[in-house]
């Protein structure tokens, strides 16, 4: 492969440098640092323990504190200024390491945590996320949305929405820091060590769940592909080098994957990143709807509805995000009703599902390279897509997912009793963390997300495909598979 | 390229028809997908979800 054709792994500045570092490679060594600082409280040092955590309030004084007792002493406004000059500092060097300018970066940074964070905040409000009624006494109101403290992930979307649709000069101003995709993969990287302490007392139930992604791989890659391709190429008359993007996308994952598969077919740079636009958008708009759908008809069925976010919902951030949303919305409604369920299993379906289908990127954009550059353009015997490919379009942040999973796992159920009862709560430390990186990305997705770029000309025909693949064939078929799979498999109820 | 570009390419491409090798590969994706989709389905109701 030239190096041109890879030039999409590599962040490229405008003057042509090229960071030494992949955003994939960033992602995991954030992850797992957060993971290993996280860790050092099984041998009773707490270090990250200062990380903010928000609580849903009724007096804003309360609403604010450090993860961990030990740093009591700072207070909620101490724990938010510690949490915003860390992640200052750490993104900062990464923001270094992919070659952006660093003041810039250090002021959309300042701008995108602060922005998203009293999102978060506003969307913690009792009013909005209280959720039953004695919730509703215990902070002394009478009505509330009942949105859960994860509805502050749609406060931070929609404040995302706003600025990219009202004031798009300030959405450009603060581009350097919008960065859902590497924001998400730190947060998946540090899922996959959460969900191995929420899995360790149930591994029969974890294995099948994850031996039940397969049928997720089968459905996004060869059915949904080959039909979404169809579709754009015999009913709307796009050309190959637009369909099979728009397929990936649409399919698989709608930025990873829709720059892999143009990539290796060597479609021109600018076809992906329009595809991934329209991505975005529509993920968006699922994000807002189909966890309340969700929660309106799948909360007897929770994994079916984790299965589902992780099927229909196609960028990772909105997928694993979405399913984020949903277990709170249904764990919420559950409760309500008297049954607690265990959190942490909706969640990581839906996260078990994307990441499983993300794996098989690279091995499906070197099966597309092969036809294409074979049969369909052929290329110099040079140009043609190689089997080392399948290696460079790997989605590297999976293996730090791996990493925090297996070591979670060892850790939970191979250490002697008196280390593994700390680990659920260092690991507790970690997720906080992983809270902070979602909403980083649901604001990150909102400011990208421009509306009006779905009116141009040029647009409406590509989102048609999407609007006809996606609501007339993904979400059902996304639906009928996780039914198939997952219905009656129910998460563990809470001790 | 600017978007008003990429909207007249959109909107003047000339079709291009399928040609037997993408014929080929979606009729085998699908046909694979089916095929696996039912195995797996069968191999799920037969090996219930162990707790």
């Amino acid at each position: 492969m030239s190096d041109a054709a890879l030039d999409h792994i590599r962040p490229q500045r405008a003057d042509g440098v090229i960071a030494p570092i992949t955003e994939d490679w960033l992602a995991v060594v954030l992850g797992l640092a957060i993971f290993v600082l996280a860790l050092a409280a099984l041998v009773d040092t707490d270090l990250i323990g200062w990380v903010v955590t928000t609580s849903v309030w009724s007096n804003l004084g309360q609403a604010l504190k450090a993860t961990s007792k030990s740093y009591a002493s700072l207070g909620g406004v101490g724990a938010l200024i510690a949490t915003y000059v860390a992640l200052l500092v750490v993104l900062g060097a990464a923001a270094i390491a992919l070659k952006s300018d660093i003041r810039r970066f250090a002021l959309a940074f300042t701008a995108v945590f602060w922005i998203a964070y009293a999102s978060w905040v506003i969307g913690n409000f009792a009013h909005f996320a209280a959720v039953t009624p004695a919730d509703q006494h215990k902070f002394g109101i009478n009505w509330s949305l009942r949105l859960t403290n994860e509805g502050g992930y749609i406060f931070a979307l929609i404040a995302g929405l706003i600025i990219a649709n009202v004031f798009p000069r300030f959405a450009a101003a603060i581009r350097d820091a919008v960065r859902p995709e590497l924001y998400i993969k730190v947060a998946i990287v540090i899922l996959g060590g959460v969900f191995a302490v929420t899995t360790a007392g149930r591994l029969g139930l974890a294995s099948s769940l994850i031996l039940r992604g397969v049928a997720a791989i089968v459905e996004a890659y060869l059915i949904y592909w080959a039909v979404v391709y169809f579709v754009a190429r015999k009913w709307f008359g796009f050309n190959r080098e637009w369909a099979a993007p728009l397929a990936t996308g649409i399919s698989i994952c709608g930025v990873s994957a829709s720059i892999a598969v143009g990539g290796a077919i060597r479609a021109r740079p600018v076809v992906p990143v329009l595809v991934s636009s329209l991505v975005v958008i529509f993920a968006v708009v699922e994000v807002l709807i189909l966890p309340f759908v969700a929660q309106a008809f799948l909360a007897h069925e929770p994994l079916v509805a984790g299965a589902w976010m992780g099927l229909a919902v196609k960028t990772d951030g909105a997928a694993v995000a979405a399913g984020g949303i949903t277990e709170s919305l249904i764990l919420a409604k559950n409760a309500a009703v008297g049954v607690h369920y265990q959190p942490g299993w909706i969640l990581g379906t839906a996260a078990t599902i994307k990441v499983f289908i993300d794996i098989f990127i690279g091995i499906w954009a070197f099966v597309l390279g092969y036809i294409w550059t074979n049969h369909i353009n052929v290329t110099r015997a040079e140009d043609k897509a190689k089997a080392s490919e399948i290696w460079q379009r790997f989605p590297k942040f999976i293996i730090g997912f791996v990493v925090t999973f297996a070591v979670g796992l060892y850790l939970a159920l191979g250490t002697p009793a008196d280390i593994a009862k700390h680990v659920p709560a260092a690991i507790g430390e970690a997720n906080t963390f992983r809270v902070i990186f979602f909403i980083l990305t649901f604001f990150s997705i909102g400011v990208l997300s421009n509306f009006k770029a779905l009116w141009q000309e040029g647009f409406g025909k590509l989102a048609a495909v999407y609007l006809v693949s996606l609501f007339g064939f993904v979400i059902w078929v996304g639906l009928l598979i996780s039914w198939l799979f997952f219905s009656g498999i129910k998460p563990p109820l809470a001790s | 390229m600017s978007q008003s570009n990429i909207g007249d390419e959109l909107r003047h491409a000339t079709v291009e028809p399928l040609l037997p090798i993408e014929k080929k590969l979606i009729g085998w994706s699908l046909t694979i997908g089916v095929v696996l989709l039912v195995g797996l389905a069968l191999l799920n109701h037969f090996v219930p979800v162990s707790f």
